[in-house]
């Protein structure tokens, strides 16, 4: 086990390296350079930038170097845990995403919530009651959360929630508390706020969930172990509950891999549209302005996430699922 | 990004489309009112002999950190007769910005640090931080005169010493400003800065050049000011707080210590530590001349200007100005945003990004918004025009015909412009040729506004038939003379700049085809976009003209002259800044007859230099350089929200890049009911 454990970490780390690489390949895919995005925002304002002041400017900011040099600094600075300075943003990379992270996974873990208490009971009714108009009803709304783009559903409530609920529109937290310290008011502000997002992103995930907890537990049900069970005159909600449902709950532990990432940057095009400051946001800024350090540092973090998610996950499984057996090699 | 942008501007079109039951006609709708402005009062007699400020302001110098309100403003003050009536302290102004790419956004509310500014109508010089100038009868010298014991915002005088210090020091320092501003040379050769006094500036060049205070006042690299010129990089503008910027130059402070505080602060080297310090947007320490000083800098979530204890005007009352305690802008992640939250009333004064196509949903939400809405129209002939770049050299065929002008013209008769107009400017706008409104002295004249510009589909079939273009395919489109395929053209969108130019550019692909043309629409990211247009490597082009309408400011959209930008020749650019060293040398004889008359200008008094304005309008006009679409139209920043109880708010301002858009209204100036 400690053995297994151990080839994991260093398959991680190996993993993370290739990352790192593909991270920087990626992000000088693009033609130019942050040099270049920044001449273009000025001539869209009307000034003009010398091509002198472009080269002074690729000096100063070291892109004039060879790709390999630039990759190597900038993982010698990472691994000391420093990532740099924001071109655009003009501080420390760590600290413009860190502003934005807590707000990110508060709005990913409600609307994760949000999800499973409404996914979970619909799925296992759905199968329990197979074919009834309770699961037909169910499966229509769940396919049409699945059909409605988001960003779509997302405008729309905002609309509504200004035109008729006089909601202030956009962000996360009112003017009056968006530069104020941590209070009990701003919290309530930002209360007020999630909701919507909330909504909007979990809205989205219902339907594949109630449709892979549906079938997983059809599949259980017919088993045999269900039947002696109630065989045993054992009532059905405790049938159902006990045994199958926590069989059919597998297949979310392995899909843990991808609920890290997600956490992060799982709310992209939403975050646009009502304007909420997360790192979803940031990221596209950041690529569009091809500001190397922010956009580099976080797609690093989406692939170690990655990463950790697929271990947590494998070990998760190896955990509640004793057809799983490692073999050691002889 | 395309699919999202679309979307996005395909749900907010199902929002404004229930209310788009009426356009109302420009002239009609109430919403335009005169160009007007506060009054500048020169006239010692009617100054006021004693001051007031602000009871924030009152409450320090009771409790002694700060001194009187007579010793903080200068001997001689800017004193402004409020446009309707004196004001009261307080309040905020509520903004909305887009991050740190939107410095412009802040730089313009800053726009007080200008040496001179502009009257109502952006074509008089006005005094600013400078009280006043001379020019020499020869051109040669311009004196510029500052105002005796003006102040920074921490106190420090700020006197002649501030400009020797850039000039020498910042200027002149190769690492800090790698190419020396044209606006400081004549002809190659470079002007000098002299100071005579504590208070007297002046500035010599070896040819006349009348050209200079205009510079001055305009959004040059000379007149920007300090807000606008010292950030995101750049380090000129004339004048910088030398007491305090001097402490983190080699040339006054140890090159150790340096490197040491710029490696603490996570920078490789101390020119970029230099570019923060100095930068209003990132640093609070950096003293200023703005009416507000910034307290929160635009990397957060808001961004954040105080009242300037130390602001250089007052009211005729004598009360020092500004009215407003504060402005500040609130994050928005992108411009639908800012839309939606100007229609909730979430802002006090917004015109940036504010979207003339929204304006019915604008006017419906009003009343509840508490606020109102007044239109701008620009004064630039061309809020979107079709440039053609003559110097495309990829396709000897295509350069062929970008290059002949009845080509040119036959593309313009073909554009029905009533329809672009009320599709997509609610047609509050005019069709148009790119040139000026008939109110600045620049313009050729009503004549030219409709050259080469109406719609004549015959007569524009009839020019291609005649120049060889007359050979058809099955489908009616006209086939290039070299191989016998179907003849088509590209049109260069670039994307974010205005949400509507890739929907105008199909519909003047829609028009091209009655007269067999075929075209493609491209829409470019912002920078791949800019990378294409320094290569030429684009035919066609949809953009604006905004800031041409005052051409020797802004010749960008006319002539190429900027490398780096102009969108019609980058090579022709290159050739004319390096004197034909590098580049190439248009063959277009009217061309090289646009960068005479624009070389001769400088040297002219104003007159005869407004006549070489007409002139290179004509020829640009006539020639069909650029296909002027609609203009002077509120598109462009025209498009204002306005909280009812902010008072003092001009009924129309100038629109303009060298007015500086709002700081054109006055803000300082502007108070709550």
């Amino acid at each position: 086990m400690l053995n297994y454990l151990a080839r994991r970490l260093v398959l991680a780390l190996i993993t993370c390296a290739a990352i790192s690489v593909l991270t920087f390949v990626i992000i000088r895919l693009p033609p130019g350079d942050f040099v270049d995005a920044y001449i273009a925002n000025l001539a869209s304002n009307g000034s003009m930038v010398s091509a002198e002041q472009a080269v002074a400017m690729r000096h100063e900011y070291g892109l004039d170097r060879p790709v390999v040099v630039q990759y190597a600094l900038w993982m010698g600075r990472v691994v000391r845990g420093d990532f740099g300075v924001s071109m655009m943003w003009r501080r420390p990379v760590t600290e413009v995403i860190g502003d934005r992270l807590w707000l990110t996974m508060a709005i990913s873990v409600s609307a994760l919530f949000l999800t499973w208490t409404i996914a979970l009971p619909i799925g296992i009714y759905s199968a329990v009651r197979q074919y009834s108009i309770g699961d037909y009803i169910a499966t229509l709304l769940g396919f049409m959360g699945l059909a409605i783009p988001n960003f779509l559903l997302a405008l729309i409530l905002m609309y509504a929630g200004f035109r008729y609920l006089g909601l202030s529109v956009g962000g996360l937290f009112s003017s009056d508390y968006a530069q104020e310290a941590w209070s009990l008011a701003k919290f309530w502000d930002l209360m007020k706020h999630i909701p919507l997002p909330a909504c909007v992103l979990a809205l989205a995930g219902t339907a594949q969930l109630i449709r892979i907890m549906r079938a997983n537990l059809l599949d259980e049900l017919r088993k045999p172990y269900v039947v002696s069970a109630r065989a045993k005159g054992l009532s059905e909600l405790h049938v159902v509950l006990k045994y199958p449902v926590r069989a059919a709950l597998n297949p979310f532990a392995s899909s843990i891999a991808y609920l890290f990432p997600y956490l992060v940057s799982g709310s992209i095009i939403v975050s646009l549209v009502l304007g909420l400051p997360t790192v979803g946001p940031l990221l596209l800024q950041a690529l569009v302005a091809q500001d190397m350090f922010l956009a580099g540092t976080i797609v690093l973090l989406l692939g170690i996430m990655t990463v950790i998610g697929t271990l947590i996950s494998d070990l998760l499984l190896m955990w509640i699922e004793p057809r799983i057996r490692l073999r050691g090699r002889a | 990004m395309r699919p999202i942008a679309l979307t996005i501007a395909a749900g907010l079109a199902l929002l404004t489309t229930s209310a788009l039951a009426q356009t109302p006609d420009l002239a009609q709708s109430g919403l335009v009112g005169p160009l007007e402005n506060p009054t500048i009062i020169t006239d010692t007699a009617q100054w006021p002999k004693t001051f007031h400020e602000a009871p924030a302001l009152a409450a320090l110098v009771k409790a002694g950190t700060l001194p009187p309100v007579e010793q903080r403003i200068p001997q001689e003050p800017m004193v402004l007769k409020p446009l309707r009536q004196i004001g009261q302290y307080g309040g905020v102004w509520r903004r909305g910005f887009l991050g740190p790419g939107d410095s412009e956004n802040g730089n313009r509310l800053r726009a007080a640090d200008k040496l001179l500014f502009w009257d109502a109508t952006g074509t008089q010089i006005a005094p600013n931080v400078a009280k006043g100038y001379e020019i020499s009868a020869d051109g040669k010298r311009t004196t510029l005169f500052l105002r005796k014991g003006m102040k920074w915002s921490d106190g420090a005088p700020f006197t002649a010493d501030d400009f020797m210090f850039w000039f020498d020091d910042v200027y002149h320092n190769k690492e800090l400003v790698p190419s020396p501003s044209p606006e400081l040379s004549t002809n190659g050769k470079p002007g000098r800065m002299i100071k005579i006094d504590e208070t007297t500036i002046v500035f010599e060049f070896d040819d006349p050049n009348f050209l200079f205070p205009s510079q001055l006042a305009g959004d040059t690299q000379v007149g920007g000011g300090q807000s606008r010129l010292q950030s995101d990089g750049r380090e000129l503008g004339l004048y910088t707080p030398a007491h305090y910027l001097k402490q983190f130059l080699p040339k006054y402070a140890s090159a150790e210590v340096l490197a040491k505080q710029a490696k603490a602060a996570g920078y490789d080297n101390w020119v970029q530590y230099y570019k923060v310090q100095s930068d209003w947007r990132l640093n609070k320490e950096l003293p200023t001349l703005s009416a507000w000083r910034m307290t929160q800098p635009i990397t957060g979530q808001i961004w954040v200007m105080e009242r300037n204890p130390y602001f250089w005007a007052v009211d005729t009352a004598g009360n020092q100005l500004p009215y407003l305690d504060k402005a500040q802008l609130t994050l928005a992640e992108n411009p639908e945003v800012i839309n939606l939250r100007a229609i909730a009333g979430e802002y006090d004064y917004m015109e940036r990004f504010i979207d003339l196509s929204k304006l019915p949903v604008f006017l419906e939400n009003q009343e509840r918004g508490h606020y109102k809405v007044h239109l701008d129209p620009g004064f630039n002939g061309g809020d979107s025009e079709i440039k053609f770049n003559t110097a495309y050299r990829l396709d000897a065929e295509i350069q062929k015909w970008l290059g002949n002008v009845d080509f040119r013209r036959a593309l313009s008769l073909a554009i029905d412009r009533e329809q672009l107009n009320q599709a997509f400017f609610l047609g509050l706008g005019v069709p148009s040729t790119p040139i000026p409104a008939d109110i600045i002295p620049q313009s050729p004249g009503k004549e030219w506004r409709l050259r080469w510009a109406s719609t004549d589909i015959a007569k524009a079939n009839a020019m291609l038939d005649a120049i060889g273009l007359s050979k058809k395919d099955g489908e009616g489109y006209r086939l290039r003379t070299d191989n016998g395929e179907r003849l088509r053209l590209q049109i260069d969108v670039a994307q974010t700049l205005s949400p509507t130019w890739p929907q105008q550019a199909e519909m003047i692909i829609q028009q091209w085809r009655g007269i067999g043309i075929a075209a493609d629409m491209k829409l470019l990211e912002r920078s791949l976009f800019y990378t294409r247009v320094r290569n030429d490597q684009n035919q066609l082009i949809i953009f604006s003209n905004n800031g041409s309408e005052s051409l020797f400011l802004y010749t960008i959209p006319v002539l190429p002259i900027d490398p780096q930008s102009s969108l019609n020749g980058a090579a022709y650019a290159q050739w004319y800044t390096t004197n034909g060293a590098a580049g190439i040398k248009p063959t277009d004889p009217l061309l090289l007859k646009g960068y005479e008359l624009l070389d001769s200008a400088s040297g002219l008094p104003e007159a005869e230099r407004t006549k070489v304005a007409q002139e290179i309008w004509k020829i640009a006009t006539d020639q069909v350089w650029s296909i002027g679409l609609v203009g002077l139209s509120p598109a462009y920043m025209g498009t204002r929200v306005v909280n009812d109880r902010l008072e003092n708010v001009p009924a129309r301002t100038c629109v303009s890049q060298h007015c500086r858009t709002p700081w054109s209204g006055h803000p300082e100036q502007w108070f709550y009911k």
